[in-house]
């Protein structure tokens, strides 16, 4: 990845260089500004290995939920996406073998004497009767999400042959255990074929595209006999078919699946507060609050097809008991597993995602809050800006409070200020951080800090602000926001960093999601459909 | 034994033979591994210990971490040296102690954030080099290995295993489950390369059905492996369409079908005694019962390398036990100290009960265990206060098969850090002469730790 400076707020050569920098390719106002009426060049292709998910999902639509579940290689998130560790990791010995044992223990509960005739709709007789072909095909399109080569039509038919040693059922289990742990169905293979200076990506591969992006997991029967008549063969095709699979509860839990990669919700399972500090504090919380933004985000996007700036300001949000409670809000109906629409009070300090439990408990310490953690967040996930590590070398430990003469945690992060290697960077993050120090660590609202009163000024870019509420209208307004997730989506879908070649089409992304009215789906759609999204670069050399 | 050639079991699949051929009895396909088995072997095993954060600061690890007692430091130095207060724990099974190392291994400037304490330790502290810097990205605090770490430069090597490598090449158990962050290179501590990890497992009982869940059909287990042929053949179309780097993932996940084909070709389960499952709990209850399963897989030459992450880098795990709420990275990073000390004595304590089930184990002639071992314990820096890299901590325990002193203090103040990898892979008989990268090259051992 390539990083640019974009603020040089450090005195280079003197310090090191210090400084917010943004990954690219983006310009410092808009983080999309519109540049060189350039035309995009594909980047490369990546191959992502299924996701956990991925790979589970689309088992249970293969051969149904009571298939035995066993464990695979977990799924890492460099740059906040499962997608981008799919393709950039390698699969490890354990998860090879977790492979081959979950392909044998599903391939041997379809084939069970007691449902194999209503699996394969037929008995065999032989390995290449009518009965055994047709399931082969239906079983290999489904897997690799092609049809099969007749190259793989023949070394399926020759397993069962050989290993089944004369039980063509036998032999059928062996082929599919087979086609579960071959790589053409553990790697999305979305690679594209020749045409002109790019490579483009048939139907098949676009169906595959589309089923991850919407959904989350495999096509199913339906899209892929679409890409069997070439409907994915135009934008016009594929834009039918997205805008049908929109109203698919799939595409809910997907869009959902991105969210929460994109808003770090990940970071809340881990969470723990001292019971001490935090009586509030239960074993549910954080799991609450993660559920909420969950409901927020599907509601705006799916129930209101709202505008996706409304994130960040509005008060409609959905509470169980505990979160009432915390919110200081009656919930009519709420119960520990019931969430509620309720309007957050108008006078009171909460207002979008950024006031909600989860941002604030998640950027925050067991026993006290951290500004710097929140301002970081806005920064990086919110901006999609990159800010720099601590120099080398800086003590970066925040004065414990003193006992007898106890200062909010707001002065004692002076140092930040005073100290010119921790001001280049802190004087961008702890500004806005500190607007959230009327919420403490688990999120709950405070009027004090160690006894004294909170002062939640701030400040975003030199703009002062009063609190966190008039953060989340500035970066409503502030293009960066709707940009960066422009950007973060891109990522998730293609499971790589942009290159520069690509930011034509994510300016052009973000042009389409701005005239739709910042239209969440829209976006969706739009990027189904953009060019950059069925095309490939050749890769850097011919394999051999 | 005569060694069934797994090249004459596929020229009867492929010619139809096998097919009216019973297939061969299970002793057939164990070959020589039967004679590992029976408590005779002698060969070394190799373990890699890691824990998280270091050690509690002092003066040794710089002027800003002064005001502190070295409770780490052995008093004095040689053979039959007095412990020091964090490694009392360990005492009774006669540590080998180096102090004063540090990694000379250079990290680049740009990108920005790869010399911090953790990433630079870490990574140094278990291959030898420093992190790969393309790709090196703070903020999501993606980084990835330059090359193989120590447990699997040994596990490779020729002359470890020669042509009969146990039933797992390595095992990788991690006891915490706490996260510094989701990225996988935080969660594990044995690299294969670049991207490539291999993961800890720290189910308790995940690792025992790996271990010990061995199916009962040879038959079927055998047309397990054959199937895997197959599925090699099946990658080639899609192989030949791939750039280098996707083509190498690719390769490396084939490599590993091999492996798990010869896995299930010498299904060893016959040989070893499945222990009972043990109980899960916490930090300590997990750690023995990963050791007790581990200690059996040696002993049964189920594997003879492992490593094992008590605690992940910059571990957030909080030791609420010892009355710390706080994450410990963050305990280390607020300066507290006594904090610190307490949770370094408690992951001694559980490097300690590992040890135990090590030494416990003897072979039919009385020889311990851990007497065969080289276990290599470390973590990622020197101190989390400051991520200092000065004294980083290296134990050994174990006795080498013979070949590692054992009750040694070895101080080597500024010494090199890739000169205790140097002695680890010597104590093991492996012809190693050099090691290290980017600055940190050695030719040296540290004196006094071979015998």
């Amino acid at each position: 990845m390539r990083l640019r400076i974009v603020r040089a707020l450090c005195l280079a050569g003197l310090l090191g260089c210090e400084g917010v920098v943004d990954d690219g390719l983006a310009g410092p106002s808009d983080g999309l500004s519109p540049g060189p009426a350039a035309s995009a060049t594909p980047g490369p292709a990546a191959l992502p290995r299924l996701t956990e998910t991925q790979y589970r999902s689309t088992l249970e639509a293969m051969f149904g939920t009571d298939a035995p579940p066993t464990p695979v290689e977990p799924d890492t998130n460099p740059y906040l996406f499962f997608s981008i560790g799919a393709a950039s990791t390698t699969l490890s010995e354990v998860g090879t073998q977790q492979y081959e044992e979950n392909a044998h223990a599903v391939a041997a509960h379809a084939m069970d004497p007691s449902r194999r005739d209503a699996f394969l709709g037929c008995a065999p007789a032989s390995v290449d009767d009518a009965c055994a072909r047709a399931f082969l095909e239906r079983a290999g399109r489904r897997l690799y999400r092609r049809p099969l080569e007749d190259a793989e039509r023949a070394r399926w038919t020759e397993v069962a042959r050989t290993l089944g040693e004369g039980d063509p059922a036998r032999g059928l289990t062996l082929s599919l255990a087979g086609m579960l742990q071959s790589p053409n169905f553990l790697y999305r293979a979305e690679l594209g074929h020749p045409e002109g200076p790019h490579l483009v990506l048939d139907g098949f591969e676009v169906a595959s595209r589309l089923a991850f992006l919407m959904w989350n997991t495999s096509p199913d029967e339906a899209l892929l006999d679409a890409a069997g008549r070439g409907d994915l063969s135009t934008p016009e095709g594929i834009y039918a078919h997205a805008a049908q699979m929109l109203d698919d509860p799939r595409t809910r839990r997907a869009v959902g699946q991105f969210f929460a990669q994109y808003l770090d919700l990940a970071a809340l399972d881990g969470i723990a507060r001292d019971p001490a500090t935090y009586p509030q504090m239960t074993p549910t919380l954080a799991r609450s609050m993660r559920t909420e933004v969950e409901l927020v985000v599907d509601d705006l996007v799916f129930r209101r097809e709202g505008d996706f700036r409304e994130l960040f300001r509005t008060r409609r949000t959905f509470v169980n008991d505990e979160l009432a409670a915390l919110y200081g809000v009656t919930a009519e109906g709420a119960t520990p597993i019931t969430f509620v629409p309720v309007e957050l009070p108008a006078s009171g300090p909460r207002a979008g995602v950024l006031t909600l439990g989860a941002f604030l408990a998640m950027n925050a310490h067991p026993t006290e809050t951290s500004p710097t953690l929140r301002g970081k967040y806005v920064r990086e996930r919110i901006l999609c800006e990159l800010v720099p590590p601590p120099p080398p070398g800086v003590a970066t430990q925040v004065q414990s409070a003193d006992p007898v003469m106890p200062r909010t945690l707001r002065e004692r992060l002076e140092e930040h200020r005073s100290n010119p290697a921790c001001a280049a960077c802190h004087d961008a993050i702890d500004p806005p951080g500190f607007l959230f120090e009327g919420f403490d660590s688990i999120g709950a609202t405070r009027a004090t800090d160690h006894g004294w009163p909170v002062d939640t000024s701030g400040a975003l870019d030199g703009t002062p602000l009063r609190d966190g509420r008039d953060l989340g209208e500035a970066l409503a307004d502030d293009p960066r926001v709707s940009a960066c997730v422009v950007r973060q989506l891109w990522r998730h879908a293609v499971g790589r960093l942009e290159t520069r070649g690509e930011e034509p089409a994510l300016r052009a992304l973000h042009d389409a999601f701005v005239r739709s009215g910042h239209r969440f789906t829209e976006l969706l759609l739009e990027l189904a459909v953009s060019e950059a999204f069925r095309t490939a670069s050749p890769p850097e050399e011919a394999a051999r | 034994m005569k060694r069934l050639s797994r090249r004459a079991m596929l020229r009867g699949v492929a010619s139809g033979v096998a097919v009216s051929l019973a297939l061969p009895p299970l002793e057939a396909m164990l070959g020589a591994r039967g004679a590992f088995a029976d408590g005779s072997a002698s060969g070394p095993f190799f373990g890699l210990f890691f824990w998280a954060n270091g050690t509690p600061w002092h003066a040794g690890h710089g002027a800003e971490q002064a005001g502190h007692p070295d409770l780490w430091t052995p008093p004095s130095i040689g053979p039959g040296h007095a412990p020091s207060e964090l490694l009392a724990p360990l005492s009774r099974h006669s540590p080998t102690v180096i102090t004063g190392l540090t990694p000379h291994t250079d990290v680049p400037d740009s990108p920005p954030g790869q010399g911090d304490g953790h990433m630079r330790g870490f990574m140094v502290a278990l291959t030898g080099d420093r992190p790969r810097s393309e790709g090196f990205d703070h903020p999501s605090h993606t980084l990835t290995a330059l090359r193989p770490s120590l447990d699997q430069v040994v596990a490779r090597d020729p002359a470890f295993y020669g042509r009969t490598p146990s039933r797992f090449r390595s095992l990788h158990v991690g006891v915490s489950e706490a996260r510094f962050h989701d990225y996988g290179h935080w969660n594990a501590i044995s690299y294969n390369g670049p991207g490539s990890q291999n993961l800890p497992i720290s189910s308790v009982a995940q690792l025992h059905a790996m271990l010990f869940g061995v199916p009962a059909d040879a038959a079927a287990t055998l047309r397990r492996a054959h199937l895997l042929d197959a599925v090699r053949d099946d990658a080639s179309s899609l192989r030949a369409r791939l750039g280098s780097g996707d083509r190498q993932r690719l390769d490396e996940h084939l490599e590993h079908l091999s492996e798990i084909r010869r896995r299930l070709e010498l299904s060893t389960g016959a040989l070893c005694t499945a222990p009972g499952l043990p109980s899960d709990g916490d930090l300590l209850t997990r750690a023995d019962a990963l050791a007790q399963l581990l200690a059996v897989a040696v002993h049964c030459d189920l594997t003879r390398v492992f490593t094992f992450m008590l605690t992940s880098p910059a571990s957030v795990h909080s030791f609420t036990d010892l009355g710390v709420p706080d994450g410990m990275h963050k305990v280390c990073h607020d300066g507290g100290w006594e904090q610190v000390r307490a949770i370094t004595l408690q992951q001694m304590t559980c490097f300690a009960r590992v040890l135990d089930r090590f030494a416990e184990r003897a072979d039919p002639g009385g020889t311990s265990l851990l007497d065969r071992g080289v276990v290599f314990g470390t973590s990622e820096y020197g101190e989390g206060f400051k991520h200092g890299n000065a004294e980083h901590p290296v134990l050994f325990a174990g006795g080498g098969a013979g070949r590692l002193a054992r009750g040694v203090h070895a101080r080597v103040p500024g010494g090199n850090l890739a000169d205790a990898h140097l002695t680890a892979l010597q104590a093991l008989g492996l012809g190693t002469t050099e090691w290290g990268w980017n600055g940190g090259q050695t030719r040296d051992v540290v004196a006094g730790v071979l015998r």
